[in-house]
């Protein structure tokens, strides 16, 4: 009997998203497998009833769910809370039948280091737990801005014909590799309904630039968008300070 | 001295509406003036993730709706206090589509601050941070996973105090006054 698995995208970026960009590409991978997707754009149906059902339907069906999710302070964004709310209530209405699904989740955050997604991770984790699924494990990834401009595969084909002494091979390249590899070597446990080890998911604990350099650089980005939009004297603005 | 309540119940829980009373009743006697938002009873949109209330109309969210005045009065507000079910370790739904909505507070630049990235403060002042987790039971896990929570925020929100507390449905009456006397322990000290 074929596999299935839906993909929740919890960003209300849409497209343009990280969470979008590293779930699908996590899909995909499964679906070249012979796992069939059903993908559902959370903001897209969390007021729609009848697609709500649809949801709760292909989640019934499915041994695996791929949970994808940006970080909002610290932790699970609204939209991301309120589909865990959505699904434990349905699962407590009985709408789930026992079947051993896997829960497969990433956080993504703006942030360098990889380790501010750790508690959302966690909470996934819980999410899973009270539901009855199976925690297959987490992606914590930072910087995630990069993978919703570019998916990881065109990214590494960008790179890839660059000298080997220039900077973006270090910076990116190879953070990008090492993502790509766990990437990888998680869908082949996946696939087999296996939980993906711990000793893979760690390859992701490390930091790939210093970060200073990711504060400056990041800094001059806010600044450059921010006088595209002719806001740039503005950045510092302090509108809710109380008059003295 | 002034305090926020941010009630992020869900509409048919009915022990929190009790937690909320008692924690006004304790910053009443300690002279502290405020309110409480239940978020249940407002309509608040989804943050879209656009950050334009960093770089288009810096320091306000575009979306127009209650979530700018919850903004506001967090920032004017001395302590601010969140109320939550301990929902899978984390907030509510009915908490965090609030807070989501108040990165206007800070600024978009990043800095590195305790040897970790985080983002610039926006104002002068910010006010204490005052969590009061509820429980139908004692959940190590999850209470581990919440009090990390809080730390976290309490780097990213810059509130010069915090505490956190973890109340029981089963806690006896003289437990819960305990502990809420304890949670706002914190308000009135002298931290100007």
């Amino acid at each position: 009997m074929t596999k299935q698995v839906t993909f929740l995208m919890c960003s209300p970026r849409g497209d343009k998203s990280a969470s979008y960009s590293l779930g699908s590409y996590v899909t995909r991978l499964l679906e070249e497998k012979g796992i069939a997707q059903q993908s559902f754009k959370i903001y897209q149906i969390i007021k729609n009833s009848q697609k709500i059902d649809e949801m709760i339907k292909s989640i019934d069906g499915s041994d695996i769910i791929v949970l994808s999710s940006p970080l909002y302070i610290d932790g699970a964004p609204y939209m991301t809370i309120k589909l865990m709310d959505i699904i434990t209530e349905k699962n407590n209405q009985g709408k789930l039948s026992k079947k051993d699904r896997l829960l497969f989740a990433n956080s993504n955050a703006g942030y360098l280091e990889y380790y501010h997604n750790n508690i959302a991770l966690r909470i996934y984790e819980q999410f899973a737990e009270k539901n009855g699924f199976t925690w297959a494990g987490g992606l914590p990834i930072g910087a995630a801005g990069t993978y919703a401009m570019y998916p990881i595969p065109e990214f590494l084909k960008m790179l890839e014909p660059l000298p080997e002494d220039d900077p973006r091979k270090e910076i990116y390249e190879k953070p990008t590799k090492i993502i790509d590899s766990v990437i990888k070597t998680a869908v082949d446990h996946l696939s087999k309904g296996e939980r993906v080890p711990e000793s893979e998911l760690k390859k992701l604990e490390f930091i790939p630039m210093p970060l200073q350099a990711y504060v400056d650089s990041g800094n001059k980005n806010w600044i450059d968008t921010a006088e595209s939009l002719g806001a740039k004297d503005k950045l510092r603005d302090k509108p809710y300070e109380l008059k003295k | 001295m002034s305090y926020l309540i941010l009630n992020g119940m869900y509409k048919d829980d009915s022990f929190i509406p009790k937690i909320n009373e008692l924690v006004s009743k304790e910053l009443v006697k300690r002279d502290v003036k405020g309110e409480t938002i239940d978020l249940h009873k407002n309509a608040i949109k989804p943050c879209l993730g656009c950050f334009k209330c960093w770089i288009q109309t810096p320091g306000v969210c575009i979306i127009d709706d209650y979530a700018r005045e919850v903004a506001k009065k967090m920032i004017q507000a001395d302590n601010l206090i969140y109320l939550t079910p301990v929902h899978f370790g984390g907030y509510s739904s009915e908490l965090k589509k609030a807070l989501d909505r108040s990165i206007c507070l800070m600024l978009p630049f990043f800095r590195v601050y305790k040897e970790e990235i985080h983002h610039e403060t926006r104002y002068d002042k910010y006010p204490n941070l005052i969590v009061i987790g509820t429980l139908e039971e004692p959940n190590l896990k999850q209470e581990e996973i919440f009090s990390e929570l809080v730390e976290r925020n309490v780097l990213n929100n810059f509130a010069p105090k915090h505490a956190t507390q973890i109340i029981y449905h089963s806690d006896d009456e003289s437990t819960v006054k305990k502990k809420v006397e304890e949670g706002v322990r914190i308000v009135g000290d002298d931290n100007d």
